[in-house]
C-alpha cells in the first residue's frame, strides 16, 4: 500500500479526529476518494508506518469504532486501488 | 513553408490554442497575427516554452509573431513574476484562509481538500494568488505548504501579497511562493482566461 486513509460517518467525526491525531503523527486532510464513496466527505490520509499510532489514538478517543473506517490505497489514477481493512 | 494564422479579434486563450495547434501539427515555422499585447505576451511565453524563436512585428495595432523552431526550451523564472504571466488557463485567487463562509473548522478542511485535489489534478492553474487572510496559508498551514510546493514544482506560479504578509506580521514566515504586489496580482488576473475566487 502507498498510504492509508480513514473515512468517517460524519463531518464532525472527521474534524474531531484531526484534533485527536494532532501531535500523534503527520496527517493530511483530503476528499474521500470516489472509489470509496460517491458522496462528499472528509478523509484523513497518513503514511502506513503511522497506522499503529493512528489506530491507537482513535481507539482511545470518544469516537465509536463504527464511526470510522480504514482503507489501504495503492496506485493513482487508473491504477488506483482501495481496500478496507481493520488495523 | 510558413503559414499564417489569423487570430485578430480572438480573446485569450484562443490565440495560444491556435498556435499550440500549429506546434502540435509539427510546424517548424508559422506566423500568427493578433491585435492585443496580452496575446503577444502569452505567445511569447509559449514560444519560449516550446522551443521556438520569435520575432514580433507591429503595424497599425496588429502584431505579427513569426515562430521558428529552435529546439531550445526556456523555462519560466519563478523569481521574475512580472514577466511570467501565462494569460491562459486560469488563476485561483485566495482571499481567505477558509473555504466558504460558516464554521471555521469546516472551512479549513474544505480549503485543504480543495488544494489536495488541485495538486493532484491534471488541469492546473497558471497561478495561485494569495491576499488578505489567504496569506496565512502559505505561511502557517503545513498541509497547504505541501500542496503549494507540489503545485510550484509543476510550474504553477504562487504569488503572495506582500502588504498582507506585512499586516499580519508574516513577512518572515513565507514558506512557498513569491512576495508580490497588487500590480502583479492584477496583471495575473487580467491575463488569465478565468479567475476562480475562493
Amino acid at each position: 500500500m502507498d498510504y492509508c486513509i480513514v473515512t468517517f460517518s460524519s463531518t464532525y467525526g472527521a474534524i474531531f479526529a484531526q484534533k485527536v491525531l494532532d501531535g500523534v503523527c503527520s496527517v493530511q486532510v483530503m476528499p474521500v476518494l470516489r472509489e470509496i464513496s460517491a458522496g462528499c466527505g472528509i478523509a484523513v490520509r497518513f503514511a502506513p508506518e503511522s497506522l499503529g499510532a493512528v489506530a491507537s489514538a482513535l481507539a482511545a478517543s470518544s469516537l465509536a469504532p463504527e464511526e470510522y473506517a480504514f482503507y489501504a490505497v495503492t496506485g493513482a489514477g487508473t491504477t488506483l486501488r482501495t481496500e478496507a481493512f481493520l488495523p | 513553408m510558413s503559414h499564417l494564422i489569423d487570430a485578430k479579434g480572438k480573446a485569450c486563450p484562443i490565440p495560444v490554442v491556435l498556435a499550440k495547434g500549429a506546434i502540435t501539427d509539427g510546424a517548424d515555422a508559422f506566423t500568427i497575427e493578433v491585435d492585443n499585447t496580452t496575446a503577444v505576451e502569452n505567445l511569447t511565453r509559449l514560444a519560449a516554452s516550446q522551443g521556438y524563436g520569435l520575432a514580433v512585428r507591429e503595424s497599425g495595432g496588429i502584431f505579427a509573431l513569426d515562430f521558428a523552431r529552435t529546439g531550445a526550451v526556456v523555462k519560466p523564472q519563478a523569481s521574475a513574476p512580472a514577466e511570467t504571466c501565462t494569460g491562459c488557463g486560469y488563476a485561483v485567487l485566495v482571499g481567505r484562509d477558509t473555504l466558504g463562509a460558516g464554521d471555521r473548522a469546516l472551512g479549513t478542511n474544505l480549503m485543504r481538500m480543495f488544494f489536495y485535489s488541485l495538486a493532484n489534478s491534471c488541469d492546473l492553474p497558471a497561478c495561485v494568488l494569495f491576499l488578505n487572510d489567504g496569506v496565512k496559508l502559505p505561511t502557517l498551514d503545513d498541509q497547504m505548504v505541501e500542496h503549494l510546493n507540489a503545485l510550484s514544482g509543476k510550474g504553477v506560479e504562487i504569488l503572495v501579497c506582500g502588504t498582507c504578509l506585512n499586516f499580519y506580521g508574516l513577512s518572515e514566515q513565507l514558506r512557498v511562493g513569491t512576495v508580490s504586489n497588487m500590480f502583479d496580482i492584477l496583471s495575473r488576473m487580467q491575463g488569465s482566461g478565468k479567475v476562480i475566487t475562493l
